[in-house]
């Protein structure tokens, strides 16, 4: 029998031990094509967040209700939904950012993340554990993206964030703002996360062999 | 591919010392031991049984093994003196082997010798092929098959050419080159007998083109004799192979898991045609043959070497080392095997023994594949040596098979070109024993 | 006394990766003298920083990962070597060293070291430059010791950008371009030492050039020009060589340097850059895994004919 989740282990699951970029390689799609800065980054992973933590919860309110042979056109009307909000809610109070995630926000209907976290999780667990399920996914997403978008705004255009760092006279390595850029920094990241996450593993299960 | 040669291929030690330089201009010496040790498997073949016991006299050419059946051959004295031992010994192969040891007397006292004709005109053609099988003969080349089972053509198969593989091909060896420059004239009373014996009337002496000298003698000594020629290849390892000297040859193709009959053809080592002659025109067993003794010894040279010598007496009589040896192989240095100890006895299949220095033979480290595409351009079978290795690696012998590795005939040429240094014959030849084992087992 | 024991065979040819790299690496020493020669020493510095970055960054590398070190085999002087030669005289020093990182590192560590990688390091590098700093990847100079052509002495246009050059010119190196690129004559040079040692074979550099012609004389191009100026020869004869990215039998190569030829010749007529050789040899890189499949295996000796 499965241990009773508790809500802080579902929420370290989605950011750190099924981090859905670095370990679920979820969504990769936005991950590598909206990462040009970190404000990039941090709006898609914040609106993306808030449509998962919204769609996980009504989800998992109408799991009983969804019958099976349709749950996925009913999971995409839910994330419809939120989506729609969110992209209203930017173009009302950020249109800047609005402007520079342009068509990669309604494609947030189609992240696999959110829609693999609705089947794999909403569906099966109760409302307080899927939203916060959501939360975990979404930040554990936000951070993966924030950081590749840091890197690749840092050393493709010298700044971070908008503010100028890397001194005037860097010359930015303009194709780390490229789509190669997206695939070498992505590919790389991914595979220095899993190196730390293997380290982090080996060292809980030596603990816990100690233990035992 | 080129006329009169083969497809892919390697030049071995050619511009280098101490190859077959050192001995190709030194004549054939008799050579006794005092003691020799002959296994009863000295041929690919069901063992024989030993029939003396330790203490008992022998003369020389007694068989002191019966054959065990048809692929099978019977083993004699090669010296005259006493049995000292009979008992199973570890040798080359990873079974022990049971081993009749002989102190040589020197009397070279022989058993009573009934040859079947005084020339090849008067032999009885059926009486041949139990005769060669009565006289322990087999392939001299290296892979030691008895020659009567080659001779014995199948029924619905013919036989239209006997060829005599004089290409000798590996480093080192000049045994055949020295018996076709000393006694041409036995080899081809050995090829005109095996002829007789098949009914074929087509026989080619076939040498290659770094034997000027053997190819004249040889040429010489089949002037005016009908269906004899020599033909002269383009000298590159591995044309002395089975397959390849056929192809060479020929032009023809023995099928994959076929045999040389299945395109009409036979192959004999000369030494072996040499052998065929002494035993129907003197009714000589096999005894002795040529091997050369080369590498870091002080006087290289070739001996006539009683079948079971030790390989150490063999180095004392090129006057001992010039250096200290790293690996003494049997054989030529692309597929010979390795003596793990010098007391070994020759064998009938040893052409050659080849002492190597470290300097010389130290395995290198492998290094990771660089993708050169060299081990394909080598590959006489045409096979993909770099593709099989690393399918050979993931230990499933059903994939292995279906890259062709049983294809592959172990010359070596990947591995002798390799810039990474990669053991690919050795890998292939572990994978081909494991499919072979796997399927006597499967039976 | 004791004897070794392992398998056959006991000989082996004197050709060690390492033997096969320092040929290239003397191949391409007389481009880099006529480098030098051309543009001073600021070409030797370039060339120089290649060569130790790329064999610090591939002995770092090993050595943080505890990998068998193989710095020994001189392919990543190979590389450093082909990165500096791939760079315009005036480019900033640093363009070298990030290039040899990013072609030790990136392109051929991460992909399993040497044999590993799916694209030419050096190459890859240079279109890495060439995307992140085209200003500096594209700011060609005129031979320090030349000729004026009539044009600004610090900077000028290429060939291919629309300078006009004689071919004879164009043949010793007398015009601009990346340091390894210019000097027909030296890459020839070199060209015919990898064919005399057997470290390559005819079909590549050969096949690349005839099928470029090809295309471009049915285009109506100035062929001469064509395979005179630019990177053409420098690419056929050093990167579309590369032992590791291009197909291992003779017939797959050949495909290959015939794909590379036409599309050099593509990119330069239909591009939207004037030098197509860097592209055009990766894409046939990527290209190559699909060749090896289809065209790898020769037929076996014996196959196919019945028992």
């Amino acid at each position: 029998m499965e241990k009773k989740k508790s809500l802080f282990s579902v929420f370290f699951n989605g950011i750190v031990t099924e981090n859905p970029t670095f370990r679920l390689v979820l969504g990769t799609c936005p991950t590598i094509a909206v990462t040009t800065s970190a404000i990039n980054g941090i709006g898609m992973g914040l609106a993306a967040t808030f449509v998962l933590v919204g769609s996980n919860f009504v989800i998992s309110l109408l799991r009983i209700f969804i019958p099976d042979k349709v749950r996925i056109p009913a999971f995409i009307v839910v994330i419809c939904t939120f989506v729609t909000m969110v992209q209203m809610l930017l173009q009302a109070y950020v249109p800047s950012l609005y402007e520079s995630l342009g068509l990669f926000i309604p494609l947030i209907v189609v992240n696999c993340i959110i829609l693999a976290r609705a089947e794999a999780f909403a569906s099966k667990n109760g409302p307080l554990l899927s939203a916060m399920d959501g939360l975990g996914m979404g930040l554990g997403f936000t951070i993966a993206i924030t950081i590749i978008g840091c890197i690749r705004e840092l050393f493709g255009t010298g700044t971070l964030f908008g503010i100028p760092i890397m001194g005037a006279s860097y010359q930015p390595m303009l194709i780390l703002v490229l789509a190669p850029g997206g695939f070498i920094v992505f590919g790389t990241v991914l595979g220095l996360a899993n190196i730390i996450m293997r380290k982090l593993e080996a060292k809980k299960a030596a603990k816990e062999g100690a233990k035992a | 591919m080129p006329k009169n040669s083969i497809r892919g291929g390697v030049h071995p030690l050619e511009r280098q010392q101490g190859g077959k330089a050192s001995t190709s201009n030194t004549p054939i010496q008799p050579y006794a031991p005092s003691v020799v040790e002959l296994s009863m498997s000295l041929f690919l073949g069901k063992p024989s049984t030993p029939v003396v016991k330790a203490g008992d006299h022998v003369k020389l050419g007694q068989v002191i093994g019966e054959s065990g059946g048809f692929v099978s051959l019977p083993v004699h004295a090669s010296v005259s003196g006493e049995v000292v031992s009979v008992r199973p010994k570890m040798m080359m192969m990873d079974q022990p082997e049971m081993t009749v040891t002989i102190r040589n007397d020197m009397q070279d006292e022989w058993v009573e010798l009934t040859p079947l004709g005084k020339n090849v005109e008067s032999v009885d053609p059926a009486a041949i092929i139990p005769a060669i099988q009565a006289a322990g003969i087999c392939g001299l080349g290296g892979a030691a098959f008895p020659t009567h089972v080659k001779l014995t053509i199948p029924a619905g198969k013919t036989c239209e050419t006997i060829i005599i593989n004089g290409a000798e091909c590996e480093t080192h060896v000049t045994a055949d080159h020295r018996l076709m420059l000393e006694s041409p004239e036995r080899i081809v009373q050995g090829l005109r007998l095996a002829m007789r014996a098949t009914n074929v009337n087509k026989g080619i002496i076939a040498i290659e083109d770094n034997k000027k000298d053997a190819i004249a003698t040889m040429q010489k000594a089949v002037a005016g004799l009908e269906g004899l020629s020599v033909v002269s290849l383009r000298a590159k390892y591995p044309q002395g192979s089975e397959k390849q000297l056929i192809q060479a040859v020929t032009g023809r193709e023995v099928p994959s898991k076929g045999l040389p009959i299945d395109v009409g053809v036979v192959v004999l080592n000369a030494g072996t045609a040499a052998a065929i002659s002494d035993a129907i025109l003197l009714g000589r067993p096999l005894i002795e043959r040529v091997t050369t003794v080369a590498g870091c010894v002080k006087t290289p040279g070739n001996f006539l070497v009683r079948i079971g010598t030790p390989v150490s007496e063999l180095i004392e009589a090129c006057g001992g080392y010039t250096e200290e040896p790293y690996r003494m192989i049997m054989g030529g240095c692309m597929t010979g095997l390795c003596v793990p100890d010098a007391a070994m006895p020759t064998g009938k299949r040893t052409n050659c023994v080849v002492a190597l220095t470290e300097k010389e033979a130290k395995a290198q480290e492998e290094g990771p594949c660089i993708r050169c595409g060299r081990c394909l351009d080598v590959c006489p079978m045409g096979l993909q040596p770099y593709r099989m290795r690393n399918i050979c690696d993931q230990g499933d012998l059903k994939k292995a098979e279906a890259c062709d590795v049983m294809e592959c005939v172990v010359c070596g040429c990947c591995t002798y070109i390799c810039p990474a240094r990669r053991q690919l014959t050795s890998v292939f030849k572990n994978t081909k024993d494991a499919i072979a084992r796997e399927a006597r087992r499967a039976k | 006394m004791s004897l070794h024991v392992s398998n056959a065979p006991y000989v082996f040819s004197g050709n060690t990766t390492r033997v096969l790299m320092r040929d290239v690496v003397i191949a391409m020493i007389p481009t880099a003298l006529a480098g030098i020669f051309f543009f001073g020493l600021r070409a030797l510095l370039h060339i120089l920083i290649g060569i130790v970055a790329a064999v610090a960054a591939e002995y770092g590398y090993q050595k943080l990962l505890k990998k068998p070190i193989r710095i020994g085999d001189c392919s990543a002087v190979v590389t450093g070597m082909l990165i500096a030669l791939n760079v315009p005289a005036a480019a900033p020093l640093w363009i070298t060293l990030i290039g040899s990182l990013v072609a030790i590192i990136l392109v051929k560590e991460l992909f399993g070291g040497i044999g590993g990688n799916f694209m030419n390091p050096a190459l890859t590098a240079r279109a890495i430059l060439m995307v992140s700093w085209p200003v500096a990847m594209t700011s060609f100079t005129l031979p320090v010791y030349g000729l004026g052509i009539g044009v600004d002495a610090v900077s000028s246009a290429t060939v291919l950008g629309g300078l006009e050059a004689t071919p004879l010119q164009m043949f010793l190196g007398l015009i601009p371009g990346t340091i390894g690129e210019v000097s027909k004559a030296a890459i020839l040079i070199g060209l015919a030492y990898l064919l005399l040692r057997g470290v390559i074979s005819w079909h590549i550099p050969v096949i690349y050039v005839a099928s470029y012609a090809v295309l471009a004389l049915l285009l109506g191009n100035d062929v001469l020009a064509g395979i005179l100026s630019g990177g053409m020869l420098f690419g056929a004869v050093f990167m579309a060589t590369d032992y590791t990215t291009s197909p291992m039998t003779k017939k797959g190569q050949m495909v290959y340097a015939a794909g590379c030829g036409l599309m050099t010749c593509i990119i330069r007529n239909f591009g939207s850059y004037p030098e197509g050789v860097t592209f055009a040899i990766l894409l046939m890189n990527i290209a190559t895994p699909l060749l090896d499949k289809y065209m790898g295996a020769g037929r076996v000796y014996g196959k196919g004919k019945k028992a």
